[in-house]
């Protein structure tokens, strides 16, 4: 298969005036869309999807994969500035990314995020490329145990983020974890912690736990705390990365995608896991841990990143399997379908130029995209210039908005405020609030896998570890666990040794 | 406080209060013979198959000029009884219609809602997509026969793939052919995926014994030979796919996953056969025809009573199947 | 161990001072009341589903009940030992001066109140009034700019939501007159 000539092709049909246009609307529609609160990616495509019925599919779908992009964007945008995510997986980019721009590192933050993004997308888009053959061998032989196994890899990676205090810790954890559990048992569709109502049946959406725990439970802390004095304005700071920024952001820009882009292309993999995980592995990996918590920027440029090309993981596999792996994609998949064409194996077969020409627009739009946000990084910024009390009454605001107008029903906005009020008590008491959005989103998918598993196989409990990607994983988990126990304890003997000599 | 003050606030509510209602009356129009103000509410998120069943024949009803425009709002949550329960709420309202089908059946029960079929006026039946049972191509059954040896021997180890969760049409399909086959609800190993993305990915890697999805959601992978269909639930075989019908492979069950309208309860007979020649005149358009093609829907119209009796048998059966696995009561 | 570190009369352990000082335990108390939550809800769950999962619906919740009981022991344990978790700094945080709770309520009872108001009055008034009264209470007094700024802010959202979106946001009372 020559694919770099397709490719060429690909650019030339996708470089004509009127797709570039349909690209650089896409990125603009999307970034917008994607800033509103409550309205993701997948929302953005769904709302937009009636549009587009008059275009050619071609200019369609490169409208669409605009927005994708954008709207994945436009999402960290919020999280960073206003502590509001506006899709789950921007949700990891506001635990550092709020704190470096109420430093008067926003744009910095908001860069670092833009080009994590660009540089995601680029090497996810490039891994569509080449491995899509693959992507479509080996997706589908991941099964629940793998799931599970990653599931607690992610967990062990937890306790990393527990904070000074253990039992704080892993008390957030466990408050994440109940969260996790509200509503019927996707399983066996047993109502679990609903309480009768009916809005609960669902589960309570990981955006709204985080909008509630970081925006509301904000509001609320500093309401309670309110400097009266008079306040200084936010500082905006220069407008762009420094030398010393892109030594520290260089590398986890390029780790993140090699996180990222696996999870995007699995069945079960989404965004929300490898953002975590990338957080988790720059913590480790950064000579600044002491800045983390505080505003470090790795944890903004890696999992923004990663992101970025977990979407186009999602891409790969719903263009090769017709498998949707993610909301959007599933969306997607009915867009496409709208318009007669069924992505799938016979996809690049039957509609070679179609394709390709996405591809090709796809790399277009992440170059558009970065074009458009990087300048704007430093105006967003100075948003935050705003009077603190219109600042946390417009964060209030679009908390609300977003909770309400996902779902309709004002019942919403007392469970935000419920959050809310949980986040105000983590505050004052010293509770991490990471540990607890992470129980949320790992603790239903984990119960998920584990149960999947055992049911697949009638009850056999040594099905968790009967494949090779699993017993690697826990393999891995083990090295985890003991390395630095055993590293420690060489160093104490080395110390105690050299004591002896000493003395 | 100071007059200028005061009329800024005043000045600023009324923006408030007037400027929403007219914009929302800019878009509106048409003449007097239309149906005015109509609102389609869709009882889960925006792209969900009720959403795309609401806006397509939104879209139609306008553009063939039955109605002025028709306006979609979403109301998700609890499988479509959240949706379902304001319906009830909206008692006497003629210019509300619910998008909805066999799912929101099944979510009364497992919700435990307050809210059932029974109370709201059934309008019409629109569309119906026949349910596959399909392996992976190289699965050992090569027919329904095959299939029921094994199942029947072992139940717990044949475990069966759906993309709904439990009271949706995957789970209720495998649920009928088992009860047709002798075996009770609970001995059926249903693992619940998260759509019918989820379920490909474990058919094709052997995760699970059979899934059971629509038949349009695997129509490429049929195509290209990676999944077989040993049958298909409706009544009659499906046109384009090479397989029996579960009647014909001898399991005594029909089923269709189908889509609907509904209205609140207590409409007057008036306002009921207004709705329900609406949809009929819906039916008769070259836009919905073109819809329906487009969207590879099967049309399955029926109109007034016939859906409300089909409504209580749909209900009955679900019910039964439901009550097996203790989910309902 | 503890018991030399604190010669203070049986008595005054039970004053004010006594439990202001630990007020965390509380949050003690709440992680408890959510274990017995987690677990009563369990317990009353019917043994619903399909004979193959091992687990059932009820396994991982009566494992996570018991884990808050005891985290909730564990963290009382400590903040008696004199444990306490660090308040949350930020710039726009006084930590030297107690609690304002009435703001903080008011801004709770402003969301309450939009809630239940969402549905009466529409959403670009609700919203001019939660942004307004949050504003108002954040201490934001300059009157009729504050009422100006809430109302833009609410009506172009509502615009952008409803008229040019699709997402549907309630428009208000007079919906329909024209």
């Amino acid at each position: 298969m020559d694919v770099l000539g397709s490719l060429l092709d690909g650019f030339g049909n996708a470089l004509t005036p009127v797709n570039l246009l349909f690209a650089a609307l896409g990125v603009l529609l999307g970034t917008a869309i994607g800033v509103l609160p409550g309205i993701g990616p997948a929302m953005a495509v769904a709302l937009l999807l009636p549009v587009t019925y008059a275009f050619d599919p071609t200019g369609a779908f490169i409208l669409f994969a605009g927005i994708y992009f954008g709207a994945m964007f436009g999402g960290s945008t919020t999280s960073i500035l206003l502590n509001t995510p506006g899709e789950s997986a921007s949700v990891v980019a506001a635990i550092e990314g709020n704190p470096m721009a109420r430093s008067g590192r926003g744009a910095q933050a908001l860069a670092a995020a833009a080009v994590g993004h660009f540089v995601g997308g680029m090497i996810g888009v490039i891994g569509l490329v080449v491995l899509a053959p693959l992507v479509a061998t080996v997706a589908v032989d991941i099964g629940a145990p793998d799931y599970l196994a990653v599931m607690v890899l992610a967990f062990v990676a937890v306790t990393s983020v527990l904070g000074s205090s253990r039992v704080r810790g892993f008390a957030s954890l466990a408050i994440g974890l109940t969260i996790g559990l509200v509503g019927l048992d996707a399983l066996t569709g047993q109502a679990r912690l609903t309480f009768g109502v009916p809005q609960l049946a669902d589960g309570i959406d990981v955006v709204i736990v985080a909008v509630g725990l970081f925006a509301i439970g904000e509001a609320l802390w500093v309401a309670a705390h309110l400097r009266r004095t008079a306040q200084a304005p936010i500082p905006v700071g220069r407008p762009w990365l420094s030398r010393d920024d892109l030594r520290r952001t260089w590398k986890p820009w390029l780790r993140g995608p090699f996180i990222g882009f696996p999870f995007g292309a699995i069945p079960a993999g989404g965004a929300e896991v490898p953002t975590f995980l990338s957080y988790v592995a720059e913590r480790r990996l950064s000579k600044h841990k002491d800045e983390f918590g505080s505003g470090a920027i790795e944890g903004v440029a890696g999992p923004e990143s990663a992101a970025s090309a977990s979407s186009a993981g999602t891409l790969a596999t719903m263009l090769t399997l017709g498998l949707p792996t993610t909301a959007i994609a599933a969306v997607m998949l009915a867009a496409f379908q709208q318009f007669g064409i069924q992505p799938g194996p016979l996809l690049f077969v039957n509609e070679a130029e179609l394709v390709w020409t996405l591809i090709a627009s796809l790399f277009i739009g992440l170059v558009l995209l970065l074009a458009l946000n990087l300048p704007l990084a430093p105006l967003w910024a100075r948003l935050l210039r705003i009077p603190r009390p219109y600042l946390y009454a417009g964060i209030l605001f679009f908390a609300c908005v977003g909770a309400y107008a996902v779902s309709g029903q004002p019942v919403d906005l007392v469970v935000l405020l419920v959050i809310g009020a949980v986040g105000f008590l983590m505050r004052r008491y010293g509770l991490p609030v990471l540990p607890a959005i992470i129980g949320v989103i790992l603790g239903p998918d984990a119960e998920l896998q584990l149960r999947r598993a055992l049911q697949i196989a009638d009850g056999d409990w040594a099905t968790l570890v009967s494949t090779p990607l699993s017993i690697a994983i826990y393999l891995i988990i083990v090295a985890l666990l003991v390395v630095p126990v055993v590293r420690r304890r060489m160093t104490r003997d080395d110390t105690e040794r050299k004591d002896l000599v000493g003395s | 406080m100071r007059i200028g003050q005061v009329l800024t606030a005043v000045a600023a509510v009324a923006a408030l209060l007037l400027v929403p209602p007219l914009i929302g009356a800019a878009g509106g129009g048409g003449d007097g013979s239309q149906v005015r103000g109509l609102r389609i509410l869709v009882p889960n998120s925006p792209g969900s198959g009720y959403d795309l069943t609401a806006r397509t024949a939104a879209t139609a009803l306008e553009d063939s000029g039955l109605t002025g425009s028709v306006e979609v709002f979403n109301l998700p949550g609890a499988g479509g009884t959240v949706g379902l329960g304001r319906t009830v709420t909206e008692s006497g309202n003629d210019r509300l219609v619910m998008s909805m089908g066999l799912g929101v059946v099944g979510a009364v029960f497992t919700n435990d809602s307050p809210a059932k079929l029974a109370d709201v006026t059934p309008v019409a039946r629109l569309t119906e997509e026949s349910e596959v049972v399909v392996v992976a191509d190289d699965s050992p059954y090569r027919s329904v026969d095959d299939l029921i040896a094994v199942w029947k021997a072992d139940p717990g180890g044949v475990p069966v793939g759906g993309g709904s969760s439990p009271g949706g049409p995957d789970h209720l399909a495998p649920m009928l052919i088992a009860q047709a086959i002798g075996l009770a609800p609970r001995d059926v190993n249903y693992v619940a995926y998260d759509g019918g993305g989820e379920l490909l990915a474990a058919i094709l890697g052997s995760k699970v014994a059979f899934g059971v999805s629509g038949v349009g959601e695997y129509a490429d992978q049929i195509a290209a030979g990676e999944l077989r269909v040993l049958a298909v639930s409706a009544g009659e075989r499906v046109a384009g796919l090479d397989a029996p019908t579960l009647r014909e492979a001898g399991v005594d069950v029909e089923f269709t996953n189908w889509r609907g309208v509904v209205a609140p309860p207590d409409l007057d007979e008036q306002a009921r056969a207004e709705l329900v020649d609406l949809l009929t005149a819906l039916r008769g358009t070259p836009q919905w025809t073109e819809a329906l093609q487009r969207n590879g829907w099967t049309d399955a119209f029926l109109p007034g009573e016939g859906f409300g009796a089909f409504l209580t048998a749909e209900n009955d059966r679900v019910a039964d199947v439901l009550r097996g696995l203790g989910l309902a009561s | 161990m503890r018991v030399t570190e604190r010669p203070a009369p049986e008595p005054a352990r039970f004053d004010r001072d006594w439990w202001r000082a630990r007020s965390e335990l509380g949050v003690c108390a709440l992680l408890a009341l959510a274990g017995v939550l987690v677990l009563v809800d369990s317990l009353l769950g019917t043994d619903a589903g399909s004979d193959s999962d091992p687990l059932g619906p009820h396994a991982v919740p009566t494992v996570l009940g018991i884990g808050l009981l005891v985290l909730a022991a564990l963290l009382a344990v400590d903040v008696l030992r004199g444990g306490h978790g660090e308040a949350e700094a930020g710039e726009d945080v006084e930590l030297g001066t107690p609690p304002d709770l009435r703001s903080v309520g008011a801004l709770a009872g402003i969301v309450v109140a939009a809630a239940l108001l969402i549905p009466i009055l529409g959403w670009p008034l609700t919203g001019a009034g939660l942004f307004y009264g949050a504003a108002y209470v954040l201490g934001a007094r300059s009157f009729p700019r504050d009422l100006l700024v809430a109302s833009a802010v609410s009506l172009l959202t509502w615009v952008v939501f409803d008229a040019l979106l699709g997402v549907d946001l309630p428009g208000g009372p007079l919906m329909g007159v024209f």
